[in-house]
Protein backbone atom coordinates (compact mmCIF):
# COMPACT_ATOMS: atom_id res chain seq x y z
CA UNK A 1 0.00 0.00 0.00
CA UNK A 2 1.28 3.51 -1.15
CA UNK A 3 1.78 5.86 1.16
CA UNK A 4 0.63 9.40 1.71
CA UNK A 5 2.53 12.74 3.03
CA UNK A 6 0.92 14.00 5.55
CA UNK A 7 -0.22 17.60 4.68
CA UNK A 8 1.81 20.36 6.41
CA UNK A 9 4.38 18.22 8.12
CA UNK A 10 7.79 19.68 7.83
CA UNK A 11 10.04 17.31 5.65
CA UNK A 12 13.09 18.46 8.10
CA UNK A 13 12.37 19.83 11.95
CA UNK A 14 12.15 23.08 12.41
CA UNK A 15 16.21 24.83 12.33
CA UNK A 16 17.13 21.83 9.93
CA UNK A 17 14.67 23.21 6.99
CA UNK A 18 16.81 25.12 4.52
CA UNK A 19 14.04 27.98 4.37
CA UNK A 20 12.16 29.10 8.06
CA UNK A 21 9.54 32.00 7.83
CA UNK A 22 7.97 33.51 10.52
CA UNK A 23 4.40 35.96 11.19
CA UNK A 24 4.78 37.76 14.76
CA UNK A 25 2.93 40.04 16.12
CA UNK A 26 4.95 43.20 17.26
CA UNK A 27 6.14 42.69 20.38
CA UNK A 28 9.21 42.91 22.09
CA UNK A 29 8.67 39.79 23.70
CA UNK A 30 9.59 38.17 20.34
CA UNK A 31 12.86 39.66 20.29
CA UNK A 32 14.69 36.85 22.24
CA UNK A 33 12.83 34.49 20.15
CA UNK A 34 14.17 35.65 16.77
CA UNK A 35 17.48 36.22 17.86
CA UNK A 36 18.06 32.48 19.16
CA UNK A 37 16.59 31.10 16.58
CA UNK A 38 19.04 33.24 13.92
CA UNK A 39 21.58 32.45 16.75
CA UNK A 40 20.76 28.59 16.47
CA UNK A 41 20.25 27.85 12.52
CA UNK A 42 23.93 29.97 12.35
CA UNK A 43 25.39 27.77 14.62
CA UNK A 44 23.71 24.66 12.94
CA UNK A 45 25.58 26.07 9.72
CA UNK A 46 28.42 25.45 11.27
CA UNK A 47 28.88 29.19 11.87
CA UNK A 48 31.31 29.25 15.26
CA UNK A 49 29.65 30.58 18.18
CA UNK A 50 31.00 34.29 17.85
CA UNK A 51 29.57 34.43 14.97
CA UNK A 52 26.46 32.96 15.11
CA UNK A 53 26.32 35.71 18.22
CA UNK A 54 26.74 38.10 16.22
CA UNK A 55 24.29 37.00 13.55
CA UNK A 56 21.94 36.87 16.10
CA UNK A 57 22.66 39.92 17.56
CA UNK A 58 22.16 41.56 13.89
CA UNK A 59 19.06 40.19 13.68
CA UNK A 60 18.13 40.92 16.87
CA UNK A 61 18.23 44.74 16.00
CA UNK A 62 16.38 44.69 12.94
CA UNK A 63 13.17 43.05 14.50
CA UNK A 64 13.38 45.74 17.25
CA UNK A 65 13.86 48.11 14.55
CA UNK A 66 10.72 46.93 12.41
CA UNK A 67 8.97 46.84 15.70
CA UNK A 68 9.81 50.12 16.62
CA UNK A 69 10.37 52.41 13.97
CA UNK A 70 8.70 50.11 11.00
CA UNK A 71 4.98 49.20 13.10
CA UNK A 72 5.54 51.94 15.52
CA UNK A 73 4.49 49.05 18.54
CA UNK A 74 1.61 48.65 16.91
CA UNK A 75 1.00 44.82 17.87
CA UNK A 76 -1.48 44.47 15.31
CA UNK A 77 0.77 44.68 12.65
CA UNK A 78 2.59 42.16 12.11
CA UNK A 79 6.51 41.33 11.41
CA UNK A 80 7.81 38.72 8.97
CA UNK A 81 11.24 37.41 9.66
CA UNK A 82 12.50 34.47 6.67
CA UNK A 83 15.07 32.39 7.39
CA UNK A 84 17.29 31.23 4.05
CA UNK A 85 20.27 28.79 4.66
CA UNK A 86 22.67 28.46 1.52
CA UNK A 87 25.67 26.12 0.92
CA UNK A 88 27.52 29.74 1.11
CA UNK A 89 25.61 32.21 3.05
CA UNK A 90 22.89 32.44 5.45
CA UNK A 91 20.40 35.38 4.92
CA UNK A 92 17.23 36.88 6.90
CA UNK A 93 14.71 38.74 5.79
CA UNK A 94 12.75 40.97 8.24
CA UNK A 95 9.63 42.54 6.87
CA UNK A 96 7.38 45.55 8.27
CA UNK A 97 3.96 46.80 7.81
CA UNK A 98 4.65 50.67 8.80
CA UNK A 99 5.62 53.46 7.01
CA UNK A 100 8.82 53.02 7.27
CA UNK A 101 11.94 55.29 8.58
CA UNK A 102 14.54 56.78 7.14
CA UNK A 103 17.76 54.49 7.04
CA UNK A 104 19.93 56.81 4.87
CA UNK A 105 20.03 59.46 7.23
CA UNK A 106 20.66 57.33 10.63
CA UNK A 107 23.31 59.43 12.65
CA UNK A 108 26.90 57.54 13.25
CA UNK A 109 26.93 56.90 16.72
CA UNK A 110 31.00 57.26 16.88
CA UNK A 111 30.66 61.32 16.10
CA UNK A 112 31.55 62.83 19.20
CA UNK A 113 28.02 64.71 19.23
CA UNK A 114 26.12 61.47 19.05
CA UNK A 115 28.12 59.72 21.55
CA UNK A 116 26.10 60.06 24.78
CA UNK A 117 22.76 59.74 22.84
CA UNK A 118 20.78 56.61 24.32
CA UNK A 119 19.63 55.50 21.09
CA UNK A 120 20.83 55.31 17.35
CA UNK A 121 23.25 52.58 17.59
CA UNK A 122 20.92 50.13 16.19
CA UNK A 123 21.54 50.06 12.02
CA UNK A 124 25.32 50.38 13.44
CA UNK A 125 25.40 47.04 14.94
CA UNK A 126 23.48 45.37 11.76
CA UNK A 127 26.25 46.84 10.17
CA UNK A 128 29.14 45.66 12.01
CA UNK A 129 27.82 42.21 12.70
CA UNK A 130 26.93 40.54 9.52
CA UNK A 131 28.74 41.07 5.61
CA UNK A 132 25.87 42.90 4.17
CA UNK A 133 22.85 44.89 5.14
CA UNK A 134 20.18 46.18 2.96
CA UNK A 135 17.25 48.13 2.78
CA UNK A 136 14.21 47.79 0.48
CA UNK A 137 10.86 49.80 0.84
CA UNK A 138 8.22 48.17 -0.63
CA UNK A 139 5.63 50.46 -2.27
CA UNK A 140 3.22 50.66 0.29
CA UNK A 141 4.41 47.71 2.22
CA UNK A 142 6.51 48.82 4.68
CA UNK A 143 9.96 48.14 4.90
CA UNK A 144 12.57 44.66 4.40
CA UNK A 145 15.89 44.39 5.76
CA UNK A 146 18.21 42.00 4.38
CA UNK A 147 20.90 40.75 6.52
CA UNK A 148 23.61 38.31 4.87
CA UNK A 149 26.13 36.98 6.41
CA UNK A 150 28.64 34.42 3.91
CA UNK A 151 30.80 31.76 4.85
CA UNK A 152 34.12 32.23 3.52
CA UNK A 153 35.97 29.55 0.91
CA UNK A 154 37.47 27.27 4.25
CA UNK A 155 34.41 27.73 6.10
CA UNK A 156 31.93 26.16 4.88
CA UNK A 157 29.67 23.07 6.57
CA UNK A 158 30.10 20.18 5.52
CA UNK A 159 27.42 18.15 3.50
CA UNK A 160 25.21 16.02 6.24
CA UNK A 161 25.84 18.63 9.16
CA UNK A 162 29.29 17.72 9.49
CA UNK A 163 31.22 20.57 9.97
CA UNK A 164 34.74 20.41 8.18
CA UNK A 165 35.99 24.13 9.06
CA UNK A 166 34.35 26.95 10.89
CA UNK A 167 34.43 30.67 9.99
CA UNK A 168 36.52 32.78 12.67
CA UNK A 169 35.24 36.13 13.88
CA UNK B 1 18.96 39.84 34.14
CA UNK B 2 20.07 40.37 37.64
CA UNK B 3 21.37 43.45 39.75
CA UNK B 4 22.25 43.24 43.03
CA UNK B 5 23.89 45.92 44.83
CA UNK B 6 26.21 45.58 47.73
CA UNK B 7 28.08 48.70 49.92
CA UNK B 8 31.72 49.05 50.24
CA UNK B 9 32.35 52.25 52.95
CA UNK B 10 30.72 55.19 50.03
CA UNK B 11 31.25 52.92 47.02
CA UNK B 12 27.85 50.71 45.90
CA UNK B 13 28.87 48.04 43.85
CA UNK B 14 26.32 46.68 41.43
CA UNK B 15 27.05 43.29 40.31
CA UNK B 16 24.94 42.79 37.10
CA UNK B 17 24.33 39.56 35.25
CA UNK B 18 22.64 37.50 32.15
CA UNK B 19 22.03 39.76 29.21
CA UNK B 20 21.22 43.90 29.36
CA UNK B 21 18.48 43.90 26.28
CA UNK B 22 15.74 45.62 25.12
CA UNK B 23 12.12 44.83 27.26
CA UNK B 24 14.24 43.62 30.21
CA UNK B 25 17.50 43.81 31.37
CA UNK B 26 17.75 47.66 30.05
CA UNK B 27 15.07 48.49 32.41
CA UNK B 28 16.05 46.62 35.46
CA UNK B 29 19.83 48.54 34.77
CA UNK B 30 17.20 51.81 34.57
CA UNK B 31 15.57 50.69 37.87
CA UNK B 32 18.46 49.87 39.84
CA UNK B 33 20.99 52.98 39.15
CA UNK B 34 17.74 54.89 39.52
CA UNK B 35 16.79 53.89 43.18
CA UNK B 36 20.95 54.05 44.14
CA UNK B 37 20.77 57.91 42.59
CA UNK B 38 17.35 58.25 44.59
CA UNK B 39 18.81 57.00 47.89
CA UNK B 40 21.59 59.20 47.27
CA UNK B 41 24.52 57.42 46.61
CA UNK B 42 27.80 58.88 44.75
CA UNK B 43 29.95 56.58 44.17
CA UNK B 44 28.50 53.66 42.26
CA UNK B 45 30.58 50.96 40.61
CA UNK B 46 28.38 48.50 37.51
CA UNK B 47 30.46 45.04 37.93
CA UNK B 48 29.78 43.76 34.40
CA UNK B 49 31.61 40.92 35.34
CA UNK B 50 28.19 38.39 34.96
CA UNK B 51 26.92 40.06 31.34
CA UNK B 52 26.96 37.88 28.52
CA UNK B 53 25.87 40.25 26.17
CA UNK B 54 23.65 43.63 25.18
CA UNK B 55 22.13 45.12 22.37
CA UNK B 56 21.67 48.64 21.12
CA UNK B 57 19.22 48.81 23.93
CA UNK B 58 21.34 47.76 26.66
CA UNK B 59 24.16 50.38 25.45
CA UNK B 60 21.99 52.93 25.27
CA UNK B 61 20.69 52.76 28.88
CA UNK B 62 23.63 52.28 30.16
CA UNK B 63 24.86 55.82 28.59
CA UNK B 64 21.54 56.93 29.90
CA UNK B 65 22.34 55.69 33.46
CA UNK B 66 25.76 57.77 33.45
CA UNK B 67 24.45 61.07 31.55
CA UNK B 68 21.41 60.74 34.80
CA UNK B 69 24.36 60.01 37.48
CA UNK B 70 26.79 62.73 35.83
CA UNK B 71 23.93 65.37 35.95
CA UNK B 72 23.64 64.51 39.66
CA UNK B 73 27.23 64.90 40.14
CA UNK B 74 27.43 60.59 41.01
CA UNK B 75 30.34 59.20 39.72
CA UNK B 76 29.66 56.19 37.41
CA UNK B 77 32.57 53.22 36.85
CA UNK B 78 32.48 50.08 35.02
CA UNK B 79 33.52 47.05 36.31
CA UNK B 80 35.06 44.14 34.66
CA UNK B 81 33.57 43.75 31.07
CA UNK B 82 33.74 40.76 29.61
CA UNK B 83 34.84 40.00 25.88
CA UNK B 84 31.48 40.30 24.21
CA UNK B 85 30.60 43.32 26.41
CA UNK B 86 34.33 44.75 25.97
CA UNK B 87 33.91 44.34 22.09
CA UNK B 88 30.81 46.72 21.96
CA UNK B 89 31.93 49.21 24.37
CA UNK B 90 35.11 49.43 21.68
CA UNK B 91 33.01 49.35 18.97
CA UNK B 92 31.05 52.32 20.36
CA UNK B 93 34.09 54.35 21.57
CA UNK B 94 32.25 54.34 24.90
CA UNK B 95 35.47 52.28 26.81
CA UNK B 96 37.05 55.90 25.80
CA UNK B 97 33.84 57.98 27.80
CA UNK B 98 33.49 55.25 31.23
CA UNK B 99 36.49 54.59 33.89
CA UNK B 100 36.48 51.26 33.27
CA UNK B 101 38.58 49.00 35.91
CA UNK B 102 39.58 45.05 36.04
CA UNK B 103 40.18 44.84 39.68
CA UNK B 104 37.39 45.51 42.19
CA UNK B 105 40.09 47.15 44.66
CA UNK B 106 41.18 49.41 42.20
CA UNK B 107 38.08 50.85 41.07
CA UNK B 108 37.18 50.91 45.10
CA UNK B 109 40.54 53.31 45.73
CA UNK B 110 39.85 55.27 42.52
CA UNK B 111 36.93 57.24 44.18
Amino acid sequence: MERCARPGRPERPLGVGRNVKLRLESRIGYVDLVHEMAEGMARGMGFEKGSALNIGLAVREAVINAIKHGNGMDAGKPIEVTFEQQDDLFRVRVRDQGPGFDWSHTANPLDRENIFRSSGRGIFFMRHFVDRVAFQRRRGKGTEVVLEKRFDAAGRAGRGGEVMKRRKG
Amino acid sequence: MKANARHHGKVTVVDLSGKITIGDGDIKLRQAVNALLDEGRKNIVLNLGGVSYMDSAGIGELVACYKRAREKGVSLKLLNPNGKVQDLLILTKLQEIFDIYRDEREALASF
